[in-house]
């Protein structure tokens, strides 16, 4: 049963209080309900609201947004306008007041859509622990989390060009419900064609998973109805989709293409 | 502006109706927009316990061992209620109406019959120390085979999962309700068509945006204040008092708001044992669905299957109707014998057909126990009915308003269940429904009358 | 297990409670200030009933620890017409019969305010995405929408 809940005003203070057994919470969206509604095996809760993690800043093309920034103030910060697709799909606004980028790395799909976005856009997690600092790719954070004691204070990611990041969330309702699929994707193009491409799945395994194969098929090619189909095909071989309230495994895998297609070529 | 009164459909009846055709503020507006409206939650007691229900992770098992021993270790767990606390342990919520046999345990002596089934029930200081205490009784299962959907309830070596010994409801000696009305087959016989097609629904949760509960408030003279938000008063009292015995007028129901109901709200299921826990106690005793209760326990709308059967003759009458129905009950009766007689009274639905058969079963399974919704036991028969009537409409190439008035019922006629039509309207309804949405309807349709024959051929 | 006494101002009076750990913004509201306004129907965020404004924001309350809050300025359905007349927010919603149960109203008309502080001539679709943290089980929406217009125009000064 929850005996403690505390608010440390720093990320050195959150570290000390962070004893065995004691669960971090950001925005509470995925602590509280639990909380509320059932016995918890834990005692002790470090809130990371005070401890002075927010906030974004842009210097030379690359953001930093502090762990604890909310995803409603993403969305409202004229510089990351290019997010804007996935934040008014995300939730809804009195959550999207609550919700942390920092916390939404530790969401399993089909929620956790900021995971999916960040590892397209090949960001950088800045963790802090007992022995330090240390920066790790988001990748590595998604798929293993980080350490007991250790806390996230930042994420980091080069702001993409104009028309270089593409984003496409399919959901049951018109707002406010997690992913049947989603796919996000920087993919850079010069003379027309395909240089690099980074392309995330989301709600196609328990987390985003980063869609190799799709990858490889746009490279080298132009962004067409004929590569596009070649590597939606492509992207189908990358997911292990799953059954859940919101779509079967067989339903993820059969819009996933569709999907696919209209988040790079839109339609 | 159009006039809001049909003054020649009701000729003369126009003269005093001041309300109708007015736009008339609600009561409760004013409560809702102010936050004021007092819902049974709003009840705010200093010393209020709160009562959490352990429940059943089986589908159908025996109870070998229940040990409450865990709960009771729980800081602020002040009681628990077993079966052995319940004076009269049986809701049979329609027992008030002379239905029988009693069949579902307010909680359970010796078996589960469905996942979700409440066992044990934890009073405790907070919500979190009943919920903890809930947590902490164990139960030892001895599982019993499972029956999940309707077809399987009914297969000829399906297990029995009911003790009166069958998987249906008994109606007079029928495993179904019945309505024989003239000779289905010699008229099956008869007819230019014979169609047949199978309708399903799945069930549908309410899921009103506010939970289930009650607060009940012992009172300094000896009786129990329940503060509800059932949607069915007096069943609640009613039932109430059976189970905790002693006289009726030892209870006083608040209610009346309902945070959103459609029928999910009528089972009486949460008063009863807060009663219980509130003598035990002499403290008020609140109980509460959680959200996740509210979905997976709660009772929803049957699952519904229909075959119906229709004997038609070229020019569109229809003279045969046989329905075979069958409405899920879940692991107990509840309402649904009511809502089964129901929807076989419904049929054929409002058309005059001289030859009707129906079997209505009430078909037992160990799922959720099912309730009423929004139209109970013929929202789903009208569906069924009335995709029926425009297949019919199709396979004749005929139009499917014109199919309906040519076999809609007319005051007089003897209905199925042998009562007499009267202030039939669907021709009149029909009609004006064309002429609202510029639907041509030939003359002699144009010409029909709930009060005449004319057009029809009988 | 030790209570703590925080501070909130909460329609616009300072206000000192006490709160068990875990306390949510919501069971602070209701079970320690009395504002039973704002409803509890699921505890999980899912369901809009809870809306409150924290430090100018709508925010679903059941969602934060209001240990973690201390000191906010909050405000609550009961803060729209605390003495009298309704707001033409509040007056729409009556006039336009958009509520049945009551039970999402003042979650709804949290989500409302909070949109006309920012933009107060809003589209039906910005009102739609603005609502979109509410579940209303009874009206099937198009009067609530349209009472948040016309509450809207009405307060613009416009006549409907």
């Amino acid at each position: 049963m929850l005996e403690t809940v505390h608010v440390p005003p720093s990320v050195d203070e959150a570290l000390l209080a962070l004893r065995d057994g004691a669960v971090l919470m950001g925005g509470g969206t995925t602590v509280m309900p639990q909380v509320n509604t059932m016995p918890v095996e834990f005692t002790e809760v470090v809130s990371l609201r005070r401890a002075g993690i927010s906030g974004i800043e842009v210097v030379d093309a690359v953001a930093t947004v502090g762990a604890t920034t909310t995803i409603a103030e993403i969305g409202a910060d004229e510089r990351l306008a290019f997010l804007r697709p996935v934040v008014q799909t995300f939730a809804s606004p009195p959550l999207r007041n609550l919700a942390t980028i920092g916390g939404n790395l530790f969401v399993p799909q089909p929620g956790g859509d900021f995971g999916v976005c960040l590892l397209a856009l090949d960001a950088t997690v800045a963790v802090a622990g007992p022995a330090g600092t240390r920066d790790v790719g988001v990748a590595e954070v998604l798929e293993h989390g980080v350490a007991a004691g250790e806390v996230v204070t930042a994420v980091s990611f080069p702001v993409p060009a104009d028309g270089t990041f593409f984003y496409r969330k399919a959901m049951r309702r018109r707002y406010n419900s997690a992913a049947i699929v989603s796919v996000a994707a920087v993919l850079v193009r010069e003379a027309g064609v395909v240089r690099s491409a980074r392309v995330v799945l989301g709600g196609a395994g328990s987390r985003p998973v980063r869609a190799k194969a799709a990858e490889h098929a746009l490279v080298g090619k132009p962004l067409d109805d004929a590569s596009v189909a070649a590597a939606a095909t492509a992207a189908l071989a990358d997911a292990t989709t799953f059954d859940d309230a919101f779509a079967s495994a067989w339903y993820r895998s059969r819009v996933l293409p569709v999907h696919f297609r209209r988040a790079l070529l839109g339609g | 502006m159009t006039e809001l009164i049909d003054h020649d459909y009701f000729a003369g009846d126009g003269d005093d109706l001041h309300v109708v055709g007015t736009s008339v503020t609600r009561a409760d507006a004013l409560g809702h927009v102010t936050g004021r409206t007092q819902f049974f939650e709003d009840l705010l007691l200093a010393d209020c316990l709160h009562l959490k229900m352990h429940r059943s992770e089986r589908h159908h098992a025996l109870l070998k061992r229940v040990d409450v021993s865990g709960a009771l270790e729980v800081p602020g767990v002040v009681r628990v209620l077993t079966h052995e606390d319940v004076p009269e342990n049986w809701y049979t919520v329609l027992r008030l109406i002379g239905v029988e046999p009693n069949d579902q345990p307010v909680l359970p002596e010796d078996r589960v019959l469905w996942r979700g089934e409440p066992i044990v029930a934890v009073v405790a200081e907070t919500e979190a120390s009943a919920l903890e205490g809930a947590a902490r009784v164990e139960v030892e299962y001895e599982d019993l085979p499972a029956v999940l959907t309707m077809e399987e309830a009914l297969t000829e070596d399906a297990p029995i999962i009911k003790p009166h010994g069958a998987n249906c409801f008994i109606y007079e000696g029928h495993p179904c309700r019945r309505i024989r009305f003239g000779n289905v087959e010699h008229a099956f016989a008869q007819a230019d068509h014979v169609f047949e097609w199978r309708y399903e629904s799945e069930p549908i949760e309410h899921a009103p945006v506010e939970t289930t509960g009650c607060i009940v408030v012992p009172q300094p003279n000896g009786r129990l204040k329940i503060h509800s938000n059932t949607q069915a008063a007096f069943f609640t009292l009613d039932n109430t008092a059976l189970i905790i015995g002693g006289p009726f007028n030892r209870l006083q129901l608040v209610g009346g708001t309902v945070g959103g109901g459609f029928g999910g709200k009528v089972d009486v299921i949460v008063e009863p044992i807060a009663c219980l826990a509130a003598l035990a106690t002499n403290r008020p005793v609140e109980y509460v669905y959680s959200r996740l209760e509210e979905m997976q326990v709660s009772s929803t709308r049957s699952a519904e299957i229909f075959v119906v059967k229709d004997g038609v003759m070229a020019d569109g009458r229809i003279v045969a109707r046989k329905v075979t129905c069958y409405m899920e009950a879940g692991a107990y009766t509840g309402h649904t014998t009511y809502g089964v007689t129901k929807c076989a009274a419904h049929m054929p639905g409002p058309y005059s057909i001289p030859n009707v058969w129906v079997d209505a079963y009430c078909v037992y399974t160990n799922r959720t126990p099912t309730g009423p919704m929004r139209g109970f036991g013929v929202t789903n028969a009208d569906f069924a009915l009335e995709t029926q009537m425009d297949r019919i409409a199709r396979a004749l190439e005929m139009d499917p308003l014109e199919l309906r008035l040519k076999n809609a019922y007319r005051d007089g006629d003897l209905k199925a269940h042998r009562k007499v039509a009267e202030g039939a309207a669907l021709v009149e309804v029909i009609q004006r429904a064309a002429e609202l949405t510029g639907h041509e309807l030939a003359e002699e349709y144009e010409r029909m009358s709930s009060l005449t024959h004319a057009g029809v051929g009988v | 297990m030790p209570s703590r006494v925080i501070e909130l101002v909460v329609n616009g009076r300072h206000r000192e409670l006490l709160v068990r750990p875990g306390m949510s913004l919501l069971g602070a509201l209701r079970d320690g200030l009395g504002l039973t306004g704002a409803k509890r129907g699921c505890a999980d965020g899912s369901c809009g009933a809870c809306t409150v404004m924290l430090d100018g924001k709508p925010v679903l309350s059941c969602l934060v620890a209001v240990e973690t809050v201390d000191g906010a300025a909050v405000r609550t359905v009961e803060g729209m017409a605390p003495d009298g007349p309704l707001t033409e927010l509040q007056q729409a919603f009556v006039d336009g019969f958009a509520t049945q149960c009551g039970f999402c109203t003042p979650g709804i008309l949290m989500a409302a305010e909070a949109l006309l502080a920012e933009n107060p001539e809003p589209t039906r679709e910005e009102v739609v995405r603005a609502i979109s943290g509410s579940v209303c089980r009874c009206t099937g929406y198009t009067a609530i929408v349209d009472a948040i217009l016309a509450g809207a125009e009405a307060r613009r000064g416009v006549t409907v």
